[in-house]
């Protein structure tokens, strides 16, 4: 009798407390958990605001604000991709930032003022050092599925159709050459019988436990199983190459935020010092403030950039990019 | 068809049938809404989603992973119910407990071992295997219980004069097992297949992380990633047909055969047959799949949680807080719907009662993905307010499992005595009165039971939980699964490891409210 009286009691408190969930600042966010969740700790510890934090892709979180409309609840929008807090921009979602914010970044602010670059990481190729050597790499990332045919590398190369980076630098090559020279591209990758993975550690797992032996993957990824003491080889193409494509992550306060003081406090975090050390620190990517240590691994910012094509991120045809994928049954 | 004397009850009755009608709402409207969504596509989108070439590399792929993992898994049961049920090996109770609590590890904990232990450099001696061969390899050791555990049932209860009368007039031993024994066997094998192939059908986690595109995984990527709702609200309809199709050849099957079979016999035990020189042979097999499926992962469970990085701690208390914040609630709520519906059943049987207890178990078959989707589609077209919040995710969970808690439940119900309740009602009580005074003390045993098994699943589920979890909010099995896919098996571990104690309760909890063995 007892016992049935104290379960139902705990029963319906579970409900209660579930019901009751309190107001904080609600962080929508593109970028993984592993890499933002260190970071909020600190921010909630120093402020003694709290974060309440979803995680998805930009496309899922991009879709999830316009489906909850004005009763989103996300203050802010942390994105993995210009490409995503563009599309946000254009169809409003997005608040216009103050200048102490937007004069901050030493490079890459939008036109559109809806938002904020927060660090900046390039496109790499990865691959095992024990298979192949890098001078025999190829100069540019079209020539990739002729070099992994020659090399017999058929079923043996990784890449991850569904993440943003990957999708944007797909976007950057029909911005670049056209839909009809990607097209070929991808359906020559896709004759290679590539293996598809979730997220880019996975896929330089693979790399490590011998599935396979190389793929196209941000550098900080590289950087990090560098640092683990794993040995992964890393491969720039040629200056102004796609395979290289540099891409801002950013983020921008959204127009339904009841809590803007927060908000704003938020994004000044991202951009501050300690913020951005902790970017080119713990997770390799290059800072974009001025006065933060480098890390050993990362080239000079000015060399980084020279890598990489110019484009306006804002605009990358990213619709286009999903469709083409969509059409070759990629994803 | 309700006659006077019915209609007459139904006043009384009311508390029971409202619970119950609303139970078999919440798993038919949904899927109602599933339909109307994808019916939403213009006729262009619609021409372009149903032609894609991809659909049949899905249909292809998750043919040959049905297909693989029943062969697989009957190559592993058969024998395995054989040494445990006819011959004279020794300790043959205490293997038939060991091989059955695979059955407990979920699908992703069983990945998770795989891409985490081996390959170079991994604490397993094991080459790395993923895609399908990993899919198959995990998914068979995980689900093979449910078809030992029928036919040692079948084992058990044959009649050995046939198999003798067969031996007499010249038949050797394999020929009489194989004309007189299978036959009696295939029921028993058939509704294994049934369960491990709605298991398969149903699967997320393992495909997902060891990449094989099943439609489930193809629901979640299109869903999530390449986000095409319409398309993934197809993708759900398919894998519903599916398992629609699945159901119904079952059924069938099952229909034809059950004209042909025999009935019990004298109910004399059979002769166990003696092993002799192969009796070592025999103990390795048992052994075999314990070690592959138990003690390995278990071994690299224990292994890479002493790798946990100690400053996570606080996300694991986090999320077994969760857990139990969505299944402590969600058991209690399912175990709240089984009961009428039990009752109804049990007390009121027609037609009417046992659809609507066909009702429960759909929400229990229905693949989670397409499930989860299809609550999405309906909370955000009539129940805005419900949408990406922990009561709908309580909610879902609770239709989900209340299959799990309607078995003890109902088996407690048959037990108690009618006369009781009919006292009680001589004396002037309702039917609802007179079963709280008189039938809900002595159901308590089930209800606990059925109670404990809905909570320790809803804590293991993946799919409902990824797709419905409010934001921010990451249980145990999630955690597992994300850091998974970024490869983080080490802040992984933990997780993995509470999981993998859980499913041991459940076995716990199995045995005790069915006291099998």
């Amino acid at each position: 009798m007892q016992l049935r009286r104290f379960l139902t009691l705990i029963g319906l408190g579970a409900l209660g407390l579930a019901f009751a969930q309190q107001q904080t600042l609600t962080l929508y966010s593109g970028r993984g958990q592993s890499l933002v969740e260190p970071l909020v700790r600190q921010f909630q510890a120093e402020t003694g605001i709290r974060v309440q934090v979803r995680y998805g892709t930009d496309a899922q979180i991009l879709a999830a604000l316009q489906e909850e409309g004005s009763r989103s609840p996300a203050d802010v929008f942390w994105a993995n991709t210009a490409g995503a807090l563009g599309q946000a921009a254009s169809k409003g979602l997005l608040r216009p930032l103050g200048d102490t914010l937007l004069r901050q970044p030493l490079a890459f602010a939008p036109t559109s003022k809806a938002w904020v670059p927060v660090t900046l990481r390039l496109r790499v190729l990865a691959y095992n050092p024990q298979k192949l050597r890098p001078e025999e790499l190829p100069a540019s990332i079209l020539d990739l599925p002729r070099f992994a045919q020659e090399k017999g590398l058929a079923g043996r190369v990784g890449w991850t159709p569904t993440y943003s980076s990957f999708q944007d630098m797909v976007a950057g090559m029909i911005a670049l050459y056209g839909e009809v020279r990607t097209r070929e591209w991808l359906s020559a990758m896709k004759a290679l019988n590539p293996k598809g993975y979730a997220s880019n550690p996975a896929m330089l797992d693979a790399i490590r436990a011998g599935e396979i032996d190389l793929g196209s993957t941000n550098h900080y990824y590289v950087v990090r199983f560098r640092r683990a003491g794993y040995n992964l080889g890393l491969h720039y193409f040629k200056d102004g190459d796609p395979g290289n494509l540099a891409l801002v992550t950013g983020a921008g306060i959204l127009k339904t935020s009841k809590n803007l003081v927060a908000a704003n406090r938020f994004l000044t975090y991202l951009l501050s010092p300690k913020g951005q050390q902790y970017f080119a620190g713990t997770v390799g990517e290059y800072p974009l403030v001025k006065g933060v240590v480098a890390d050993a691994h990362l080239l000079p910012l000015e060399e980084a950039l020279a890598k990489s094509p110019k484009l306006d991120f804002e605009k990358l045809p990213l619709d286009q990019a999903l469709r083409l994928l969509r059409e070759l049954g990629i994803l | 068809m309700t006659s006077a004397r019915r209609l007459h009850q139904l006043p009384g009755l009311l508390p029971f049938l409202v619970p119950a009608l609303l139970t078999g709402g919440g798993v038919a409207l949904p899927l109602l809404y599933l339909a109307l969504r994808a019916l939403e596509a213009d006729p262009e989108t619609l021409r372009d989603i149903l032609l894609r070439p991809k659909n049949l590399e899905l249909v292809k792929n998750t043919l040959s992973l049905l297909l693989g993992v029943l062969l697989l898994t009957t190559l592993i049961a058969l024998p395995l119910a054989f040494l445990t049920t006819r011959t004279d090996l020794k300790g043959k109770s205490l293997f038939s407990i060991l091989l059955t609590l695979p059955l407990a590890i979920p699908g992703y904990v069983g990945a998770y071992v795989i891409l985490s232990a081996t390959g170079p450099g991994g604490i397993l001696p094991l080459p790395r295997l993923e895609g399908y061969w990993g899919a198959l390899l995990v998914l068979s050791l995980i689900t093979y219980p449910y078809l030992f555990l029928g036919l040692r049932a079948a084992f058990l209860g044959l009649d050995p004069s046939l198999e003798e009368a067969a031996r007499t007039l010249g038949a050797g031993p394999l020929r009489a097992f194989l004309q007189v024994v299978f036959p009696q066997l295939l029921p028993a094998l058939l509704s294994g297949y049934l369960v491990v192939g709605l298991h398969v059908l149903g699967d997320f986690g393992t495909v997902s992380l060891l990449r094989y595109e099943t439609f489930s995984y193809a629901i979640y990527l299109q869903y999530s990633a390449a986000f095409d709702r319409v398309y993934a609200a197809w993708l759900a309809l398919f894998l519903l047909l599916f398992t629609g199709g699945l159901l119904l050849l079952e059924g069938l099957l099952l229909r034809r055969l059950s004209l042909a079979r025999t009935g019990k016999g004298s109910g004399k035990k059979a002769r166990p047959l003696s092993l002799g020189r192969f009796a070592p042979w025999a103990y390795l097999s048992l052994l075999l799949p314990v070690l592959l499926a138990l003690v390995l992962p278990l071994y690299a469970l224990f292994h890479l949680a002493s790798r946990f990085p100690r400053e996570n701690l606080e996300g694991l208390w986090e999320a077994l807080f969760h857990s139990a914040m969505a299944a402590v609630p969600a058991s209690l709520l399912a175990v709240g719907m089984a009961l009428p519906i039990a009752y109804l059943v049990v007390r009121y049987p027609s037609p009417a009662s046992r659809f609507l207890e066909r009702l429960a178990y759909l929400g229990y078959t229905v693949p989670p993905l397409a499930f989860a989707l299809a609550w999405i589609f309906f909370s955000l077209k009539s129940l805005p307010f419900l949408y990406g919040t922990l009561p709908l995710l309580i909610l879902v969970l609770a239709f989900h499992f209340l299959a799990e808690g309607l078995g003890p439940v109902r088996g407690a119900l048959y037990q108690v005595p009618r006369r009781l309740e009919e006292a009680a009602r001589t004396l002037g009580d309702t039917p609802t009165r007179a079963f709280f005074r008189v039938t809900f003390p002595l159901l308590w045993r089930g209800a606990v039971a059925g109670g404990a098994l809905a909570f320790i699943g809803a804590v293991k589920e993946l799919p409902l939980t990824l797709l419905l979890a409010p934001m921010g909010y990451s249980t145990l099995s999630t955690r597992v699964f994300s850091y998974t896919q970024e490869a983080m098996f080490a802040e992984a571990a933990p997780f993995a490891l509470a999981i993998a104690l859980l499913s041991a309760a459940f076995v716990g909890v199995l045995l005790w409210s069915e006291r099998r063995f």
